[in-house]
């Protein structure tokens, strides 16, 4: 059998979307009681569920406390389920910790932690299915929980992967096309002020098609970015709708 | 856009189910690609036309299976569905998926890729429990349903399938799509389209056939290709294109591995480069020229090539034949990639297929390609098809049967007939040539008595014109009616400067780049000279008319313009551009060359002028061709100086009466003014090669001539030593130096014989891209230039008209302009220029197995016992262990002659030079080899020669092949051949088309359709070069052809453009020498 062939000659991807539409993002804020913050969010078939506690005391090894601002801590894992073949152990392998970290370094780069010098914000992300674009989903998913628990940020964090097919960027990878062989790189960006908070690419890509590549991954997080305050302003439309009762 | 999923299931590496769940878009507004669209669809590219009588919208099978049909250009109005599209993709490979994508990107194709699975109303979703096959046809209908009501039911919708529930199921919903099968789509349609009609009962009694098959395995299974790619990462299996050996080809194939797999694998594999499969079991059902995986045999398996001759037809001798040392030897384990095309192949007789298949309806057929094995087809029309010619392709080789499966395509005619043949030789060399379709005519302007073409004014404002300034001539073989050259020179500044002009044709101002002349002209990429036709590359209306700069009318052309200086012949100026010209002389060579002897002549253009006014005329024109003369010599020293090759030569010219035909053959005085057009076109096209790789140092196209490999000369130098002569091959100067010392001043034949040989040793000039090699690689070896390229006849040649836009380009660009159309990138360019060499290494031979044909066919009217014109001299040029190779220069044959029989039997020589056979041994040594029997000892030298007889080797399945028969080892001393021998072959190919066309007369007599040969085919009958020898040499090497660029000019178009070619190349040997 042939590959697969990822952009068709009239442009469409394998799921029918074209080069620059994103997958169908769906959300929900504050599932959880119990947590300071929640957030559910689905981008395709990529569902990943964030929950944020903190900021709090420092707790486990009090050594590691900074003095002017808060430390961020960030547990990545995947749900035993969430893949075709079953999972044998959902974190703690080499791929959830190096996401861990990333997902650390992003959120420190957008959470204003000289607020709270001394303390620590937890933040927990679970992948429930993985469609691809696992990163992403989870930093546009803790977004939506820090949110909720009402820590200051300094924008909206959002993520996208894009790919390069044919001379073409593809905005957000679903998983037959990032295990496709497609050089993806993926981005996280406070929109606004257009600040890139991280930027991963592991696969080889000429030079001069990367400035295209950034560029097309600016556009799809500023889409992402758009559909998070929309979720964000509903949510909060509710809470204030139940709060004056 | 809305989103569903879609539940699949696949299996994991490891072998295990696995449920997948994907996304699916699906969408409102999908492109229908359809001129009737109501609903203004972003249509873009190609579209259908409204005015047909229905569109079709074939089913997943019949796509799958019946894409062949499809293929007919005559069926319009075709949708082809994505469902489908994907089916062909899973099921049929990469290839035959490429091939519906061409078809589709094809604007000569009316079909269109239809969405459907995107888009919102026209999706179904597969249900529980429904087959794959089930679903795909009920997304294909409710695509054709939603066409019908997209367009408003504007336009009939007919979904054709192989499936006759889908028939029954969806005809009786009353959607206004019909549904039919393809069957009943053809005979309701397309009546008269009977090629369609046969195609389709192969094809389905081939997939019949195909279920039946048997169990037994024939051969072990392919290895699955991830492991083959594994593999060859590792280094333990070799990748390589199998290359069939053509004698033995039971036997023995070799694999010859790419250069790249080498760098990869180090110095293991780059050691061995050539691997030999020997055995069909050990080859697995690979075919010529598909890329097969090979695995290594342990060293003590090894073989070596057979090295003697093998009589063509005789049974593969086993065992006992001498053999050269083993070399790596291997069994293919897997096929990367199958390379199927078209094979010609004929039926057997009657007698023969009962004997050999359970079923009569089965048959093996042979193919017309030697190194093809034989294909089963199964066809009713077996007693119809006996000793035919017949256009099969092949479906599928499993590992059960021992022959692959195929089925027929299209019936050539019947074995041996000339047209039958011809047409195979260009279908063997993926030769296609349809007329020009109505469309493409279409495009071209009119130039006719009622509607005369005329210079646009607004041409007339962006040209250059040089009616007025400039006094262009065309120098060309007399009669010639295709000028695509002109030349123009004069002085400036007061004699401190002189203007040299060559003014080409401007082809491309009437062929726009992606029009579809431009794409057939693209397909075809050359014009095709065969021995008795040709196949033009552009429609005659160019080619012969408006392309051509006549004398006296105005002309569109793209000139380059140099401004030397009087004295040093510096170049101080160089003006490129498209310039309006009007041709004041249409010269011929000879006249020209009186002009500048200063011989009193009539130049038929002054003929109407009062004496005074000749006069001056006639001065100025000589005057002209002086100064012309003048900067070629130049020129031509200063290439001399770079260690280019002389050109000089005989060459014969056909003179021709008002009808055409040739009166007689004047040998060409090897004329100076022959030289200095060529060496112009060479200035031309040398320095529109530095502008355009000046201008586009990534993407220009040019053509090199890489040096040749020391290695090939050792025949050569080895030959020439037997005759006690040195070859110095160190450099392209020294070899044509020391091939002209080797003169043997008794035998004119040894240094032919050496050039023949030199020429065999040289790489093939070849088009690339200047993006694609390194800047030394540009070097052009035969010319002895840094660049070159080809420029000057675009009207037969398509890589003329890519560097004629290239350098219309590169004008815009200097003037600030950017250019209308983007170029074409490095990689599309490579692409390109491969396209074109393999164009014009098939037109090559075509060509020569166009000559061999007529060779045939001239001996095969003749009794090799009796007819005193099948004994010649021949020379012996090669030994072999069992016989030598011999060439015989009055037919321009070469081949073997065999010294010992299968009997055991050897060649002696008797008293008075006769030979017989007897029973003895030949031993062969490196300069002669010898028969030794009961009666004595006979020695064959090298270059000895001898008497041989020419008869026909008929053969039913393939081509026929020359015979050669020693009968005396002393020289043939008949008067004749010391004639001239030019007239050989003209009469040569005259017989045979005279025979031809009687027996076409007969045949069409028993109401069979015979070849017509037209007066036009009678034009191009050609026969001018003094030999059928040299005639086979320079089509070998047309490759040394950047000369021919200049040969071009010298050649007599009229004729035959081929000609050109061979003289080119015949003087090009010459100037070796």
């Amino acid at each position: 059998m042939a590959g697969l062939e990822l952009l068709s000659d009239q442009g469409y991807r394998l799921d029918g979307r074209k080069a620059t539409e994103l997958r169908k993002v769906q959300a929900r804020m504050g599932v959880f009681a119990q947590a300071d913050g929640s957030a559910y969010l689905e981008q395709g078939n990529t569902k990943a569920l964030a929950v944020v506690y903190g900021p709090h005391e420092m707790r486990g090894s009090r050594s590691r406390t900074l003095h002017d601002r808060a430390v961020i801590n960030c547990q990545y894992s995947m749900a035993t389920f969430s893949t075709a073949e079953r999972k044998r152990r959902p974190h703690g392998d080499r791929k959830s910790t190096e996401m861990s970290l990333h997902l650390k370094q992003t959120f420190e780069a957008a959470v204003m932690t000289q607020l709270y010098p001394r303390s620590q914000i937890d933040i927990y992300v679970k992948i429930l299915q993985s469609d691809g674009g696992n990163y992403s989903v989870c930093v546009n998913a803790a977004t939506l929980a820090v949110i909720d628990a009402g820590i200051p940020m300094r924008d909206y964090v959002c993520a996208c992967t894009v790919g390069f097919v044919d001379e073409t960027p593809l905005a957000d990878l679903c998983y037959a096309e990032e295990s496709g062989g497609v050089s993806s790189l993926a981005l996280a960006l406070l929109p606004r002020g257009g600040q890139i908070a991280l930027l991963q690419m592991d696969a080889r890509l000429h030079q001069d098609h990367l400035e295209t590549l950034i560029d097309a991954a600016m556009t799809a997080c500023k889409g992402v970015s758009k559909v998070l305050d929309e979720v964000v302003r509903q949510h909060l439309q509710e809470v204030s709708v139940l709060t004056r009762e | 856009m809305i989103k569903t999923e879609r539940i699949l299931h696949l299996k994991s590496c490891r072998g295990r189910k696995v449920r997948v769940v994907r996304e699916h878009y699906v969408r409102e507004r999908v492109p229908c690609f359809s001129a009737l669209c109501q609903a203004d669809c972003d249509n873009d590219g190609k579209v259908l036309p409204g005015d047909l009588t229905h569109y079709v919208v074939p089913d997943v099978g019949v796509v799958v299976d019946y894409l062949e049909i499809l293929e007919f250009r005559e069926l319009q109005g075709i949708v082809f569905t994505q469902t489908a599209c994907q089916a062909v993709q899973h099921s049929k490979g990469r290839r035959q998926y490429n091939r519906l994508r061409n078809l589709l990107k094809d604007p000569r194709h009316d079909c269109v890729l239809f969405a459907n699975e995107f888009q919102e109303y026209s999706y179904c979703p597969r249900e529980k429990g429904e087959s794959q096959e089930k679903w795909q046809t009920r997304c294909v209908y409710s695509a054709a349903v939603w066409y019908h009501n997209h367009l408003a039911g504007m336009m009939d919708i007919v979904m054709i399938t192989e499936d006759q529930d889908a028939v029954a199921q969806f005809s009786s919903l009353s959607s206004g799509v019909y549904v039919v099968s393809v069957q009943d789509y053809l005979s309701n349609f397309w009546m008269e389209l009977h090629a369609a009609h046969e195609l389709y009962n192969s094809i389905s009694q081939a997939l019949e056939e195909k279920e039946s098959e048997g169990t037994e395995k024939e051969y072990t299974e392919h290895l699955p290709s991830e492991i083959l790619e594994a593999g060859i990462k590792s280094g333990r299996y070799i990748q390589g294109v199998l290359n069939v050996n053509k004698h033995r080809a039971q036997q023995e194939a070799l694999i010859t591995t790419q250069a790249s797999s080498n760098k990869n694998t180090g110095t293991f594999t780059a050691a061995l480069r050539d691997v030999l499969v020997y055995g069909g079991k050990n080859r697995n059902r690979a075919v010529h020229g598909d890329v097969v995986v090979v695995e290594l045999l342990p060293k003590s398996e090894w073989r070596g090539k057979v090295t003697s001759l093998t009589e063509r037809q005789g049974d593969e001798k086993t065992g006992e034949d001498e053999k050269s040392k083993p070399m790596p030897t291997g069994y293919v384990v897997g096929i990367l990639q199958r390379n199927w095309r078209d094979y010609v192949v004929t039926f057997p007789p009657r007698e023969a297929t009962q004997s050999q298949s359970r079923n009569s309806q089965r048959i093996l057929a042979i193919p017309w390609d030697p190194r093809i094995p034989k294909i089963r087809i199964s066809t009713q029309q077996a007693d119809a098809l006996q000793d035919h010619r017949v256009v099969v392709r092949i479906d599928s080789w499993e590992s059960t049967s021992l022959y692959p499966n195929g089925h027929s395509v299209r019936v050539l005619g019947r074995a041996g007939e000339l047209e039958t043949e011809i047409q195979t030789i260009l279908i063997e060399n993926f030769i296609h040539v349809p007329p020009f379709s109505e469309a493409q005519l279409k495009e071209m302007p009119v130039n006719s008595p009622e509607k005369p073409w005329k210079v646009h004014p607004s041409q007339v404002a962006s040209r250059r014109d040089l009616r007025g300034t400039h006094l262009v001539f065309s120098i060309d073989p007399r009669g010639c009616e295709d000028v695509d050259d002109t030349l123009s020179v004069r002085t400036l500044d007061g004699g401190k400067l002189l203007e040299l002009g060559v003014h080409i044709a401007d082809v491309t101002h009437f062929v726009p780049e992606g029009s579809l002349t431009d794409l057939e002209a693209r397909s075809r990429a050359t014009t095709y000279y065969l021995a008795d036709r040709r196949y033009d590359m552009l429609p005659a209306v160019l080619s012969a008319d408006l392309c051509s700069l006549l004398g006296g009318v105005d002309r569109y052309a793209m000139s380059v313009l140099w401004e030397l200086d009087a004295h040093t012949l510096e170049v101080t100026k160089v003006w490129y551009g498209r310039t309006l010209i009007r041709s004041s002389y249409q010269l011929h060579y000879e006249l020209a060359q009186a002009l500048l002897n200063r011989e009193d002549t009539e130049v038929p253009e002054l003929a109407p002028l009062s004496p005074e006014e000749k006069d001056a005329k006639l001065a100025e024109l000589t005057q002209a061709l002086e100064m012309l003369t003048h900067v070629a010599r130049h020129l031509r020293a200063q290439r001399d100086r770079g260690g280019a090759l002389e050109l000089e030569g005989v060459e014969v010219r056909a003179q021709l009466d008002a009808e055409k035909n040739i009166t007689a053959l004047v040998p060409r005085q090897p004329l100076e003014v022959h030289e200095t057009v060529a060496e112009c076109m060479i200035y031309a096209n040398h320095w529109v090669a530095r502008k355009i790789q000046k201008t586009f140092p990534h993407q220009a196209l040019l053509r090199h001539h890489p040096p040749p490999r020391q290695e090939f000369f050792s025949q050569l130098v080895d030959s020439a030593k037997a005759r006690g002569f040195t070859i110095n091959t160190s450099s392209n100067k020294a070899l044509a130096d020391s091939l002209d010392r080797a003169v043997d001043p008794e035998d004119p034949l040894v240094n032919r014989m050496l050039r023949m040989m030199a020429t065999q040793a040289m790489s093939q000039a070849l088009y690339f891209s200047t993006g694609a090699q390194s800047q030394e690689q540009y070097y052009h070896y035969g010319l002895a230039l840094d660049h070159y390229t080809h420029f000057t006849s675009p009207i037969r040649r398509y890589a003329d008209m890519i560097v004629h836009r290239l350098l219309t380009a590169a004008v815009d660009l200097d003037k600030g302009l950017s250019p209308a159309v983007a170029l074409a990138t490095n990689k599309e360019l490579e692409e390109t220029t491969q396209h074109i060499n393999n164009k014009n290494r098939a037109a090559q031979r075509a060509q020569k197995l166009s000559i061999e044909l007529f060779q045939c066919l001239y001996f095969k009217e003749r009794d090799p016992q009796t007819d005193p014109s099948c004994v010649a001299d021949a020379a012996i040029y090669a030994i072999r262990d069992n016989g030598v190779l011999v060439f015989v220069p009055q037919y321009g044959v070469k081949g073997p002659v065999y010294l010992k029989n299968r009997d055991g039997e050897v060649v002696t020589v008797g008293q008075d030079g006769r030979c017989e056979w007897k029973t003895g041994s030949v031993k062969r040594y490196s300069e002669h080899i010898s028969t030794t029997c009961s009666s004595g000892t006979s020695t064959f030298t090298l270059f000895d020669h001898i008497t041989v007889r020419i008869s026909v080797q008929p053969s039913r399945c393939h081509a026929d092949s020359l015979n050669l028969e020693i009968i005396s080892n002393k020289p043939h001393k008949s008067a004749e051949s010391q004639q001239p021998h030019s007239q050989g072959r003209s009469q040569l190919v005259q017989e045979v088309v005279r025979q031809a066309e009687e027996a076409s007369q007969q045949a069409q007599e028993r109401a069979s359709r015979g070849p017509r040969l037209s007066k036009e085919e009678r034009e191009f009958c050609q026969s001018k070069t003094p030999n059928l020898y040299s005639l086979l040499e320079e089509i070998r090497e047309l490759a040394l052809m950047d000369v021919g660029a200049a040969a071009n000019v010298c050649a007599s178009k009229t004729e035959s453009r081929l000609n050109t070619d061979w003289s080119s190349s015949n003087r090009h040997l010459k100037n070796l020498s």
